[in-house]
């Protein structure tokens, strides 16, 4: 900011002046931050009927570094089996990926093969983006049905599940021994079962220490317990399936937790919700409990340094039915606009049934939903992972089904969650008003 | 008449050398007017057209005309960050603004190493925007963090500030005062054209401290708040980091600290409703301008232009 026009008097109108044309200037910028850079997205060159290789083509992912080091070694495995075909990596974290997903679609820049998830896969697969997988030559006989069907929308593949996880309560036994609490029978414990288990450890492990962490900022937990009331969070055909009982007596569990003294104070839940694993009460040792999806036992064991456990979540046996599912980890999905489709699902087939590719990538993109390839790889699974493996092979008998794809829109739930968990938390809004706003929420959102 | 004629004429004819100047001129801003038409205008205009239609970046544009701006005030969500704006634009800035000039006056004394204050109170301007500032914001403002371990030696026991929707919105306006140094320095540079003698006479005449402050600093000053409250009131209207990163990236505790451009974006790249977020940089534009075009009127009456 120059300052030397200030130098006279006539210089102080220079000053007025200045302000004047740096405030059009900002205003003008103010409107850059929001625009997108114009064109649809659906670009109309049709694909080539018959390939040439040699090719490229472009596979995008998100992750951690470790995923993107083994990611790499797949794809070299991949080329060395394909000579003729060069797989391009493109990948961010979690946060920019789906900026940069929209954005490059938008430019009519689809990568070849996409990695989707279930919450974006109905607003990819609705807008055309994503190849039916049906037509192309991808061998899924490996993969469960139930599991397969994850990735269908309206009967259409349109994903195909990497691998599998389920939600359940990681528990650190050391917690519970210092507090001097038994570990809960997973088999037949009940919501009340889990509060005052949690209650109870506030109780015995003293300040400092709580029995959970809240579970009211994801929604599996809700998907959970009304399934297990024979509801669904969303129907087939993409409505709100549960009851407003349910979510408010979802609700009520953080409440009665919060007074029993069972979870921490509403700012500290907030703030080990923004913590991730490794900041959050399993992690840093302060609690004893916690609702996580399975392949989130390494970094909750890594952080904790505990031998931590995975338990069933409650309410398992006392409901109509089970509601614990296999939630498909992410998906492999093809654009519509690749100019290859046959070379992109050469390299989603090998990721999904090579022997080589699993070898690598082992519990990274789940439990592999491929269950010849999942068996192979078991012996090679460090302790943790073998955990994970041994506990979804024993829940595999009790889950009756998988939920299907949430509706367009879904990408929002997790913020609508967010905002009326911690309305409910600092008790600015009643477990039945939250109920109403919740199914008010994602009505709007899921309508569009 | 014809005199002033015939002197601009003359005045024309022994230009034109300037005249080559100029063609010169516009070769050498050639590039900035290059990137101003495809960086800036370009995109402008695209998200103009975008505000009157339906996309979602996945497929073609629908115009719907003016329903996204009809929308807004329907919006729950829209009001509420438009009130939280509000509210962090209209008690921060005068507040920084003040802290700026306390600083700048305190500054101005001529004290020893004072090259080396004005540094040390200009480093928050330079960081202030960062994502590791708002990181540290966040932790200091933590439940265990340094405020309330502060507060613990004083036997008070502190709240999770960043978590707490009454707090949370606190600590970012408090990350706006402390990034005071751009404006102290522009105070410092006009405090230095106020003339000394003003204040001998002053002296002379038996003026007190607050009476030459009152009586000559403020009024000198006047252009240059003007210019300071012109601009910190268009950035903070802008703010968009120390929200995004403050909240985790959504406004939160309860969307207590959703700025308009932090909203602005969840529409955009979390709900991919462009039309509409294109839309609300738009009204953003207006509110900005209007505001600005008040601030520019009212100025007659309490700016003073010493001549």
């Amino acid at each position: 900011m120059s300052t030397n026009g200030l130098r006279t008097r006539h210089g102080k109108r220079l000053a007025a002046s200045a302000a004047g044309i740096a405030a059009v200037a900002l205003t003008l910028a103010a409107c850059g931050s929001g625009d997108s850079g114009i064109g649809g997205g659906g670009g109309d060159e049709s694909p080539a009927a018959a390939e040439e290789c040699p090719c490229e083509i472009r596979f995008a992912w998100w992750g951690s570094d470790s995923r993107h080091e083994s990611t790499q070694k797949i794809i070299e495995a991949f080329e060395a089996e394909n000579p003729d075909i060069t797989v391009v990596p493109d990948f961010t974290d979690w946060d920019g990926y789906w900026d940069k997903l929209a954005t490059s679609v938008a430019a009519g820049d689809t990568p070849d093969v996409i990695t989707q998830e279930e919450r974006y896969i109905s607003d990819y697969s609705t807008k055309n983006v994503l190849a039916d997988l049906g037509t192309l030559e991808i061998d899924t006989s490996k993969v469960d049905d139930g599991v397969l069907a994850g990735g269908q929308i309206d009967g259409t593949q349109y994903g195909i599940p990497t691998g599998i996880n389920a939600y359940a309560i990681v528990a650190d036994p050391e917690i519970f021994a210092d507090a001097g609490v038994e570990l809960p029978d997973d088999t037949t414990w009940t919501w009340e079962d889990y509060v005052t288990t949690a209650n109870a450890v506030s109780e015995g492990a003293g300040e400092g220490t709580w029995g959970t962490q809240d579970y009211g900022f994801n929604e599996a937990g809700l998907s959970v317990m009304a399934r297990q009331r024979g509801e669904v969070l969303f129907t087939p055909e993409g409505e709100l399936g549960v009851s407003a009982e349910t979510v408010a007596d979802f609700f009520q569990v953080s409440l009665d937790l919060l007074e029993g003294g069972g979870q921490p104070d509403a700012a500290r839940t907030v703030e080990y919700q923004a913590a991730g694993p490794e900041g959050s009460l399993l992690g840093t040792n302060q609690g004893a409990m916690g609702a996580w999806w399975t392949n989130q036992l390494g970094a909750l064991s890594e952080a904790s340094g505990h031998d931590l456990e995975l338990l069933r979540m409650p309410g398992e046996s006392a409901g109509e039915r089970t509601g614990t599912y296999y939630k498909p980890a992410m998906f492999y999905s093809v654009s519509a606009d690749t100019a290859y489709p046959q070379a992109s699902a050469k390299f989603v087939d090998f990721m999904l049934n090579s022997q080589e590719a699993a070898d690598i990538m082992l519990t990274d993109r789940g439990l592999p939903a491929n269950t010849e390839v999942r068996e192979a790889i078991l012996d090679g699974l460090s302790p943790t992972d073998q955990k994970v493996a041994d506990f979804m092979a024993e829940i595999e008998g009790e889950i009756v089904d998988n939920p299907p794809v949430p509706p367009h829109g879904s990408a929002e739930l997790a913020d609508i969650m967010e905002r009326v968990n911690t309305e409910v938390l600092f008790d600015r809004i009643t477990p039945e008003e939250a109920a109403t706003q919740f199914i008010e929420e994602v009505n709007a959102a899921t309508a569009g | 008449m014809s005199v002033i004629q015939e002197i601009s004429r003359s005045k024309q004819n022994v230009s034109p050398r300037r005249k080559g100047d100029g063609r010169w001129a516009l070769f050498f801003l050639a590039p900035w007017f290059v990137g101003l038409a495809l960086i800036t205008a370009g995109p402008m205009g695209a998200s103009l057209y975008l505000s009157f239609t339906d996309y979602d970046l996945l497929s073609p544009a629908q115009w719907v005309g003016l329903e996204n701006y009809t929308r807004m005030f329907d919006d729950p969500r829209f009001l509420n960050s438009l009130a939280v704006t509000f509210t962090y634009v209209f008690v921060s800035v005068p507040l920084q603004l003040a802290a700026a000039l306390g600083l700048a006056l305190l500054l101005d004394k001529g004290m020893r190493g004072l090259a080396l204050y004005r540094s040390v109170y200009y480093l928050p301007s330079l960081l202030g925007g960062s994502v590791a500032i708002a990181i540290l914001w966040r932790q200091i403002f933590g439940a265990d963090g340094l405020v309330n371990q502060v507060l613990a030696l004083f036997g008070v026991q502190g709240q999770g500030w960043v978590s707490h929707p009454d707090y949370a919105l606190g600590t970012l306006m408090a990350l706006n005062v402390w990034t005071f140094g751009a404006p102290m320095v522009i105070f410092l540079a006009g405090l230095r054209q106020i003339p000394q003698m003003y204040y001998e006479a002053a002296s002379i005449d038996g003026a007190s401290r607050f009476r030459q402050f009152r009586s000559i600093t403020l009024p000198l000053l006047t252009p240059i708040i003007f210019f300071n409250l012109v601009l910190q009131l268009i950035e903070a209207f802008q703010s968009f980091t120390r929200a995004f990163v403050v909240s985790g990236g959504n406004g939160g505790p309860s969307d207590s600290t959703l700025l308009y451009t932090l909203y602005l974006y969840l529409k955009g790249f979390g709900s991919l409703d462009m039309g509409y977020a294109s839309a609300m940089a738009w009204f953003l534009l207006l509110i900005i301008g209007g505001m600005t075009v008040v601030n520019f009127l009212a100025s007659k009456y309490w700016v003073f232009y010493d001549d």
